[in-house]
């Protein structure tokens, strides 16, 4: 059960199906908005081109760096919330290749 | 619960391992104390013919802020002075020793394919951005339908149409488009001698038209350079060039590791 499903859903244990439809849809995409970090990305590549190109200081690039990286910390919260995978952190061979 | 996060400069530098990049060496090496964090020493760790260029890591997760990003490349750019190198990806750290020895273990064949697939290669990045207002300008003196289209919108700007309008604006878009597909292709072609390969990414923010990494045989860097050189020249009106390298081979190696995450 998503984390929608969890809190709109909670009371009512019924077979609504039609609501519960539409509301795992609903679940997925905030899922899929809250682990996305492509657009955060996005606007650090930005963020770094305007620095580069001397649209803004190194002032200001700090400022707004500091907020993409909350954001970017964010995502990671909620992916392993969900049990997905984060980019970065300690990684070791997966299993099956040391016996290979 | 899994590794804190931290700009890592306050943190003392632990058992975890960072790894740069893999090279062919089998020497014991010291690359100086530019490691990411608080400037950790960066050496090698061995495997046979191959080593992981490394500095010592507390187990965190790297945010990848303009100041950690440069640490890593400014390793990569001091290692690649004197080798040949495949990069590791931004912010990999194993648990331990034992762990990076597995990867070059495991990778070894691969690994040894790249390195000498990528032996004396370098690449060079070009992003290019137009000035709006400066393509549009060359447009309308280029193009007799689009000129003459505007020069009656003006003439009779009190009963031009709205269509008349939006007629204008949808063939300047269309010609802008060409304009860029025009632009990119033939400074692609110029640079086709002097480069390997190239490989174009994402356009960033609304005036970039292209984003290309290219691979260049280190006795054409010479000959890269001047080109592009030359061809920023040729477009100093219409655009502006962000070129930057050499850098070690980021775009061109693609070797999958089948890693984990270390609990």
């Amino acid at each position: 059960m998503g984390l929608l499903t969890n809190i709109l859903l909670a009371p009512f244990l019924g077979p609504v199906w039609g609501t519960r439809f539409t509301l795992d849809k609903v679940d997925r995409a905030v899922r899929e908005q809250l682990t996305d970090d492509t657009p955060i990305k996005e606007d650090l590549m930005a963020l770094q081109l305007k620095l580069e190109m001397g649209e803004i200081d190194d002032d200001e690039y700090v400022k707004q760096e500091t907020e993409i990286m909350q954001r970017l910390r964010d995502v990671r919260e909620w992916r392993e919330r969900f049990g997905m995978s984060i980019g970065g952190g300690p990684v070791r061979v997966a299993e099956e290749d040391e016996t290979e | 619960m899994t590794a804190e996060t931290a700009s890592a400069s306050e943190l003392a530098p632990g058992e975890g391992k960072y790894v740069y990049c893999i090279i062919r060496n089998d020497r014991s090496r010291d690359f100086g104390e530019i490691g990411i964090g608080s400037g950790q020493r960066v050496y090698a760790i061995n495997h046979k013919d191959l080593s992981a260029v490394v500095s010592d890591t507390p187990i965190v997760i790297y945010d990848p802020t303009r100041e950690n990003v440069l640490a890593h490349e400014f390793v990569n750019e001091t290692v690649m002075r004197e080798f040949t190198l495949i990069p590791m990806s931004f912010g990999t750290v194993f648990r331990s020793e034992k762990d990076v020895l597995a990867l070059l273990r495991s990778t070894y064949q691969a690994f040894t394919d790249v390195l000498d697939k990528m032996q004396d290669k370098i690449e060079f990045g070009l992003k290019i951005l137009w000035d709006r207002d400066r393509v549009v300008a060359a447009i309308e003196r280029d193009n007799d339908e689009i000129r003459r289209l505007k020069d009656e919108i003006t003439r009779n700007a009190a009963s031009s149409t709205y269509f008349a309008r939006m007629q204008l604006g949808r063939l300047v878009e269309a010609a802008m488009e060409d304009a860029s597909n025009r632009y990119v292709n033939d400074i692609h072609e110029q640079l086709k001698s002097v480069s390997v390969a190239s490989r174009s990414n994402k356009v960033i923010g609304d005036r970039m038209i292209l984003n290309a990494a290219f691979l260049v045989d280190r006795k054409d860097e010479k000959g890269f350079d001047e080109k592009v050189k030359a061809i920023s020249l040729q477009y100093e009106d219409l655009l502006s060039f962000k070129y930057t390298g050499p850098w070690p081979p980021y775009n061109f190696v693609n070797i999958k590791l089948k890693l984990e995450k270390a609990t």
